[in-house]
């Protein structure tokens, strides 16, 4: 079942590199993580619903949430400092990345509407609206 | 050597937590040395009420399994120096632990702190009996109601079979009015009950919920009665002789003014 997807539309040459970035080893989460309740993941973790405070995500790879995220997660938790952490609603108890670990102030109330993701950039970890194509490429500005 | 407390109930919500954060920062305001910890393991709140939540790394289940050091797991308070906390997990249940790993734990922490303040779960299984095997006192909560005093009766009992004597008692939640009224028992009604000594009294307060939500401690606020009537608590744990505060002089000026005036 390795090979069961298609790539096309390309361009000769760029099929390589594409299946290099397929990664099976990733699990969709279709509900909401309530206090109590954790997820440990050797790869990438997607969720359908919230993280609320008191639940826990570990995975080795990146993790998505497609909704509030409010409890703790940890990215990368084998030491991938190139993990991300991604939230339509960044909003966690604790926030760690490989064996980087931040919480939010304790007196700032942020509370932007917006998709945000977190990944470490030169050694800190790093909160930045999420955008897609070429500006997340960092091809504009 | 410090002096090990445990602060339990039999009954849920009628103020564990709340006496324990508040009891804790009181002392430690003091300049004593106080480590807290949280025995409700999957449902753990002390570190919510004191606003610590997101500096949890490592927790009590670690530290008796040995995947960290107890000084790593411990959390010093965002304000007073001498303040720590041992949070609970979420993720496991009551079984995680068991009484001789607490009392390893407990014979550890008093070498350090002065008073090590045990926050036990709600009930008399796993829970209950791991909070109270490393304690040497005890202080029972309860509230002006039938259903909370008899949980403290049987909770002394089990206490007192646990070779835990004399355990002292805080009835919370007081409303004077009520009780003037005859609609909610009386502070006498409760002590002839259970028989034991009072260690405070803690008046019905909005500011209870105000600073829990916040993430601070009541006893902080020099305005409120209920912090008063924590920091009378506190000096009494000390060894000081504080007078119960008569809740029926403090109803607030106006009600005093109309009892100087004689309209009642």
């Amino acid at each position: 079942m390795a090979n069961s997807y298609i790539i096309s539309g390309f361009g000769q040459g760029s099929q390589a590199d594409l299946e290099d970035l397929l990664d099976e080893n990733t699990i969709l989460v279709q509900r909401t993580l309530r206090s109590g309740q954790s997820i440990h993941y050797n790869g990438n973790v997607v969720v359908l619903g919230d993280i609320n405070p008191g639940a826990e995500i570990a995975a080795t790879g990146n993790i998505i949430v497609m909704g509030a995220l409010r409890g703790v997660v940890h990215a990368g938790a084998g030491g991938d400092e190139n993990a991300v952490v991604m939230a339509f609603h960044l909003q966690p108890t604790q926030l760690r990345i490989a064996n980087h670990i931040t919480r939010p102030p304790d007196n700032e109330a942020v509370d932007p509407n917006h998709p945000e993701m977190a990944r470490i950039k030169d050694g800190v970890v790093t909160i930045e609206s999420f955008q897609t194509g070429g500006e997340r490429q960092g091809k504009v500005t | 050597m410090g002096e090990i407390i445990v602060v339990t109930s039999g009954k849920g919500g009628v103020g564990k937590t709340t006496s324990t954060a508040n009891i804790g920062t009181g002392l430690a305001t003091l300049g004593h040395k106080v480590a807290l910890i949280d025995t409700d393991i999957g449902l753990r709140n002390l570190d919510v009420v004191l606003g610590l939540e997101n500096r949890i790394v490592f927790d009590i289940v670690d530290v008796v399994n040995g995947s960290c050091r107890l000084r790593q797991a411990l959390i010093r308070d965002k304000r007073l120096e001498g303040l720590h906390l041992l949070p609970a997990a979420q993720t496991k249940d009551k079984t995680a632990v068991n009484p001789d790993q607490m009392r390893e734990l407990c014979a550890e922490l008093k070498k350090e702190f002065d008073y090590v303040i045990i926050d036990c779960p709600a009930g008399i299984e796993q829970g209950f009996r791991n909070a109270i095997a490393g304690a040497e006192k005890a202080v029972v909560v309860t509230t002006p109601e039938v259903s909370a005093v008899r949980d403290a009766d049987r909770i002394i009992g089990l206490l007192e079979a646990a070779d835990l004597r004399e355990p002292k008692l805080i009835i919370n939640r007081i409303r004077p009015k009520m009780v003037r009224q005859g609609e909610m028992m009386s502070i006498e009604d409760i002590i002839d009950i259970l028989a034991v000594d009072l260690l405070g009294i803690i008046p019905e307060d909005e500011m209870i919920v105000i600073t829990t939500n916040r993430g601070e401690a009541v006893v902080l606020d020099q305005n409120s009665r209920s912090g008063q009537a924590y920091r009378n608590i506190v000096r009494r744990i000390l060894g000081e002789d504080v007078p119960i505060i008569n809740l029926d002089e403090e109803d607030g000026f106006f009600k005093k003014l109309k009892r100087i005036i004689g309209i009642k």
